[in-house]
């Protein structure tokens, strides 16, 4: 793994902090079940929301480390997003693409895998978290503005599939 | 000897999460993740807000939920982990009361609230009090530490209830006070359900 990792708990206030960002540990039960709570609340748009709020937070974090490190190279870029989805727990992802999409193939993943573990088998993907990941990875890699991408998922290891694959447009 | 807080936190606290091979950190029986707090706490005022006023409670409940499950099965990995019995153990002479306290030393050095027990009748009623909690830092109205409720009404539960995993769902958890709402700490109070 090439990216720097600064992980540690501020001895004054007792909070975690990951780069510079403040993190909490979560287990795989409390992302299940916001994302039972947001398909719960799909007449109000909760998958849209949870998406948008992932694919902003997480490019804040992933700017930030891109401007500090001095990355230049759409590649340097889009492995910052693709490690810290590690660092953070969330799985493992293998990306290809360019600047007008791609796909990512999800080969272990904390929210499906922790979701089957819970539930068992789902009859439709899940993992809206993961699209607004993946939108924040596209765009800072390409330097796009927010909601550049459209991330689709169409195979879902929630579903019953071996791997998880996202489609990624540029809108 | 009783359970030492100050030294349980920083024992704790030397923990470093990594991920494994696979991009997951499987700890404490659960797969644990490590996410952005300016992340739950906007998706937390998004939800909030977008929810019409008789969907709010449900959104509410369905946010303490998500921490009561979590800190359910994840806390009794922490109680029963070999670094719980390594730091805490030898400490305990006052039963379920010290490991109580021992757990919520373990809630503060893993970044969840710096927080501790003020009053406690033993399987009847705890009030906790946080100095500094994550959600706190919420812009939105109201008490809004969702998270902190669900993880007391958990290790309410898993030290005072029926042995795990029966004794979900006895005692609940209602927060009284708020960093978040202009107090000078948050406070939360577990009764019988």
């Amino acid at each position: 793994m090439s990216l720097n990792v600064d992980f540690h708990l501020d001895n004054e206030t007792y909070r975690n902090y990951l780069n510079g960002h403040p993190v909490v540990m979560h287990s795989h039960h409390y992302l299940a079940l916001i994302t039972k709570l947001v398909e719960d609340l799909g007449d109000i748009g909760g998958q849209n929301i949870l998406m948008d709020v992932v694919e902003e937070s997480m490019r804040a974090i992933f700017d930030d480390y891109i401007q500090k490190n001095g990355l230049t190279s759409p590649f340097q870029k889009c492995n910052v997003g693709r490690e810290y989805y590690s660092v953070f727990g969330l799985g493992k992802m293998i990306v290809t693409g360019n600047e007008n999409g791609g796909e990512v193939r999800l080969v272990r993943s904390h929210i499906d895998e922790g979701w089957v573990s819970k539930w068992g088998s789902h009859n439709k993907p899940i993992n809206y978290f993961t699209c607004g990941y993946i939108a924040a990875v596209f765009g800072a890699a390409f330097g796009k503005p927010l909601k550049s991408y459209t991330v689709t998922e169409t195979a879902s290891m929630a579903g019953g599939e071996t791997e998880g694959k996202f489609i990624v447009k540029l809108s | 000897m009783t359970v030492m807080r100050d030294t349980v936190v920083k024992s704790l606290a030397k923990i470093n999460v990594q991920g494994d091979e696979n991009g997951l950190i499987p700890e404490y029986d659960v797969l644990v993740n490590l996410l952005p707090v300016a992340l739950l706490n906007t998706f937390t005022e998004r939800i909030m807000a977008a929810a019409p006023a008789e969907k709010k409670k449900m959104v509410e409940d369905g946010l303490v939920r998500a921490a009561y499950e979590c800190g359910y099965h994840t806390g009794c990995g922490i109680i029963t982990s070999d670094i719980f019995n390594d730091v805490v153990l030898p400490m305990v002479t006052e039963g379920e009361k010290d490991i109580l306290r021992g757990a919520y030393a373990a809630f503060t050095a893993w970044g969840w609230a710096k927080s501790g027990i003020v009053q406690l009748k033993e399987g009847e009623k705890m009030v906790i009090r946080a100095n500094d909690y994550y959600e706190s830092d919420c812009g939105g109205g109201g008490l809004r530490a969702y998270m902190f409720r669900g993880l007391c009404q958990a290790f309410f539960d898993l030290t005072y209830a029926d042995p795990y995993p029966h004794g979900m769902d006895t005692f609940i958890c209602h927060q009284t006070k708020g960093i978040e709402v202009g107090d000078s700490h948050g406070e939360f109070v577990v009764t019988k359900k």
